[in-house]
């Protein structure tokens, strides 16, 4: 090959396209932020601080949208395909900040570009056809309007290429439910924190990539061994194949034993139907091949066939918290119902999980009679009811009746009737996933503290679910740090945990390799970087850049009112008593492993704003100055 | 019946059944060949289809009289002394009449130069094969069958040979019908 990248590793270019004036610029990639954050997740947020100052709307021109990749993205390192996206959220209205696998990440950089930047707003629906280091901006007035699937293949037609990567957003986000995702090739979203929402509101429906252009390692031979070293360790490993015949649809039943799902709006930590609406069932009856995404040897995603005569479809997945938010959470049994209700909600363009807070949550209030059936626009809101969770789908999608009070998110909707917002689980607005944090308390600390709002992947301290004392004590110096029902030490092990989610997002690399299955640890990180960067960074710089981009999410956040008071959990978890399951008894001791926390950050203990002395030991003056203007620093 | 075998004995086999799309083999394609991480200097290509979960690999399958080479007009594509399809680049034109030609289309064009892009096995350790996470490609001794005197039997037997073709295909055993 002829030609050298600017730096290995990067396509070493950033393309903004602003959508009010038609401008489109391409700037080249600074070293400095690339040294700094090094791309993806850490390179938006950096972009997110600097250009989106609090003041903005998030559905105005003034919001923008990053979708950033990283340097490990496009080459043949395992797991690495994953893209950041970005944005002030409209769901919460702090940072908005989403992640996804697949193969468009990868063609983002073949099509030339490390990072896009969509900024203001278009007058009509337009998509942008991105390839080979240009843009076009077509008109998509024919495909506003369109569902999820719809949409994706009209576009794929239009361009005339199979192995075009398309981002769509569906009828959910055009009417501005406020937690639309972004859906990449139809069955794989980057949803949560109503990102779609945002780029609707952009009069923005799509973008395709597709490019002929190469990514290039600064070290070959070292990225050659560190490969083949991944692979082995993938290979050997014991989750190996539980993922690759069930993905995270294994969690169910794992959840189940433990006594943490989230069964009727948590109330019920374990089911006893698990089995038949679980990832087991879902291999013995529906699966027929394994799905991957780009570059990656652990094929975890399923294509599946549902053959009841009336319903038949083939479709990809389902994920854990899709799986459990249209079974168990609603309190429904029928497996194929299910199946047809994720389908729906994805066509639909809507965060499935999400989806199900506010479904199970309004379920709760009608069953217990806090809501009448006028109220709920004469459905019958049963547990498990799938006739009516099909139609209340659509309405939310569309804002119709009762729907149109749920598409707010589940604050807004208790807001608005003016009751059950004692019973809406969220995390500073942001909808709770699949788990139950009185059974999980590294997880629970972990959804408090977040960056975007109740997630475990922010975090993803899945070595608590090991239980096993000495890994805790090895690696935290407490043995209750890995204990899932355990206080002490959770606070450093959320903090680690943040650091490394944090680096593998910014490198494009996926979760799995590094928090689920513990190969792709810090000291790996830092010969990864070297093999592909050509950066030689001790393991210790390695830790700080994720750290550096956690504290840059939370000054973001604090700008945006975020303090210790927000760190909260809703109330049921904190005073009632699991009742039934293997974590019965317990609450989420949450005030005690937030002080842990919060010291362990080298944050105000008070407020839980980051201090001078720790943003400047990780070079962020200008934030502390930022802080001190607003009035916001600590002591 | 008349039977002859494959230049190097050899052929990559797909099992469509395994394949997880994650064109691994692409991207070690492009860096064993070229030195860069990429999907458009491969020599192999997953054809994928999102909607119903499709992932088709497609690769050159050493035909015992390969195509390819036969419509080259300028004689730049050739057979070599190990047996695998071979381009002398100074003689080619990029006419691309050896990607239209390849029955299987696994003549791929060089987006930069315009040249074919054609397996070459590697010289027998094909990286494809040996990356492929889920074993859905491996290296098959390839036997080529020429079947006479079926000409007049009927679209049905047509039909079925054409099926039977293709399991026998994934025993290494190739139909040709003369």
């Amino acid at each position: 090959m002829s030609g050298l990248s600017r730096f290995y590793g990067y396509v070493g270019k950033v393309l903004r396209v602003n959508l009010t004036t038609r401008e489109v610029r391409v700037v080249g990639l600074e070293e400095g932020l690339v040294r700094a954050y090094l791309g993806g997740r850490g390179l938006n947020v950096v972009r997110l601080y600097y250009e989106v100052p609090p003041s903005v709307d998030p559905l105005s021109p003034e919001n923008k949208l990053f979708f950033g990749v990283g340097p490990v993205v496009g080459t043949g390192f395992p797991l690495g395909a994953r893209l950041n996206v970005t944005a002030k959220s409209p769901q919460t209205g702090i940072l908005g900040d989403s992640n996804v696998g697949g193969h468009f990440a990868p063609e983002l950089k073949y099509a030339g570009f490390d990072q896009v930047v969509i900024e203001g707003r278009s007058s009509r629906p337009v998509y942008l056809y991105i390839h080979d280091g240009a843009v076009e901006v077509r008109d998509a007035d024919g495909l506003w309007g369109m569902r999820v699937r719809e949409a994706y293949e009209a576009i794929r037609r239009e361009v005339g290429d199979p192995g075009v990567q398309i981002a769509v957003v569906g009828p959910a986000a055009e009417n501005l439910v406020r937690f639309s995702g972004i859906f990449f090739n139809r069955s794989r979203p980057a949803a949560r924190t109503g990102l779609g929402t945002v780029m609707a509101s952009k009069g923005l429906k799509a973008i395709a990539v597709r490019g002929d252009g190469y990514v290039e390692v600064a070290k070959p031979e070292l990225f050659e061994e560190l490969v083949e070293e991944v692979e082995f360790e993938v290979y050997s490993h014991e989750q190996y194949w539980p993922r690759r015949v069930m993905g995270t649809s294994r969690i169910l039943m794992a959840a189940n034993k433990i006594g943490v799902l989230p069964g009727k709006h948590f109330t019920e930590p374990e089911v006893p139907y698990a089995f038949e609406v679980s990832g087991e069932m879902l291999a013995l009856r529906y699966n027929v091949k394994n799905r991957a995404c780009f570059s990656c040897v652990v094929p975890c995603s399923r294509v599946f066939v549902v053959k009841r005569f009336s319903e038949c479809f083939i479709s990809e997945g389902p994920e854990y918290e899709a799986l459990a938010g249209m079974t168990v959470r609603i309190g429904n049994k029928d497996l194929d119902k299910a199946l047809k209700a994720i389908e729906l909600v994805n066509d639909l363009g809507m965060d499935v999980i999400s989806v199900s807070e506010v479904l199970s949550w309004a379920m709760e209030l009608y069953s217990r009679g806090v809501l009448s059936r006028e109220e709920v626009g004469g459905l019958s809101l049963d547990w498990g009811d799938m006739e009516v969770v099909m139609e209340l789908l659509m309405d939310i999608a569309y804002r119709r009746g009762f729907g149109d009070v749920l598409a707010d998110g589940v604050v807004a909707a208790a807001e608005k009737l003016g009751k059950g917002l004692e019973i809406a689980f969220h995390v500073k607005r942001l909808e709770m996933i699949q788990a139950d944090p009185r059974g999980l308390k590294g997880y629970g600390l972990g959804f408090a503290v977040s960056s975007r709002g109740a997630d475990h992947l922010r975090s993803e301290p899945f070595i608590e679910l090991s239980d096993d004392p000495e890994v805790g004590l090895r690696m935290f110096g407490e043995s209750e740090a890995t204990l899932r029902l355990g206080v002490r030490g959770k606070g450093r092990l959320v903090a680690y945990y943040e650091n490394l989610c944090a680096l593998v997002d910014s490198l494009g690399v996926c979760k799995n390799l590094a928090e689920n299955m513990d190969i792709l640890n810090y000291q790996k990180v830092a010969k990864l970087v070297e093999a592909v960067t050509g950066m030689t960074l001790s393991v210790a710089e390695v830790e700080a850049i994720g750290e550096r981009i956690v504290n840059l999410e939370r000054v973001y956040d604090v700008r945006e009112g975020v303090g210790r008071e927000h760190d909260v959990l809703p109330e049921r978890f904190l005073r009632e008593p699991l009742k039934v399951g293997a974590s019965a008894g317990h609450v989420i001791e949450l005030d005690l492993m937030l002080d842990e926390y919060y010291r362990v950050r080298g944050w105000d203990v008070r407020s839980g704003i980051p201090t001078a002395r720790k943003l400047e030991e990780l070079g962020l003056r200008d934030v502390v100055e930022d802080l001190r203007r607003m009035g916001l620093l600590p002591g | 019946m008349r039977c002859s075998y494959a230049p190097m004995g050899l052929h990559v086999v797909v099992d469509l059944s395994k394949c997880s799309g994650c064109r691994y083999c692409e991207v070690w394609c492009s860096f064993t060949h070229e030195k860069v991480f990429s999907t458009s200097f491969s020599r192999i290509r997953v054809i994928k289809d999102d909607v119903i979960g499709m992932d088709f690999p497609i690769v050159c399958q050493q035909c015992v009289q390969a195509v390819c080479v036969s419509v080259c007009p300028t004689g730049a594509l050739y057979v070599g002394s190990d047996g695998v399809v071979r381009l002398e680049r100074m003689k080619c034109v990029g006419c691309g009449r050896c990607l239209d030609a390849c029955p299987y289309g696994a003549v791929f064009k060089d987006p930069v130069n315009g040249f074919p892009l054609i397996c070459d096995l590697c010289g027998g350790r094909a990286v494809c094969v040996v990356k492929c996470p889920t074993n859905a490609l491996s290296l098959y001794p390839l036997t080529e069958v020429e079947v006479v005197g079926v000409e007049g039997l009927g679209r049905r037997y047509e039909l079925a040979l054409t099926e039977f073709g293709k399991l026998l295909e994934r025993w290494g055993v190739r139909v040709r019908v003369k």
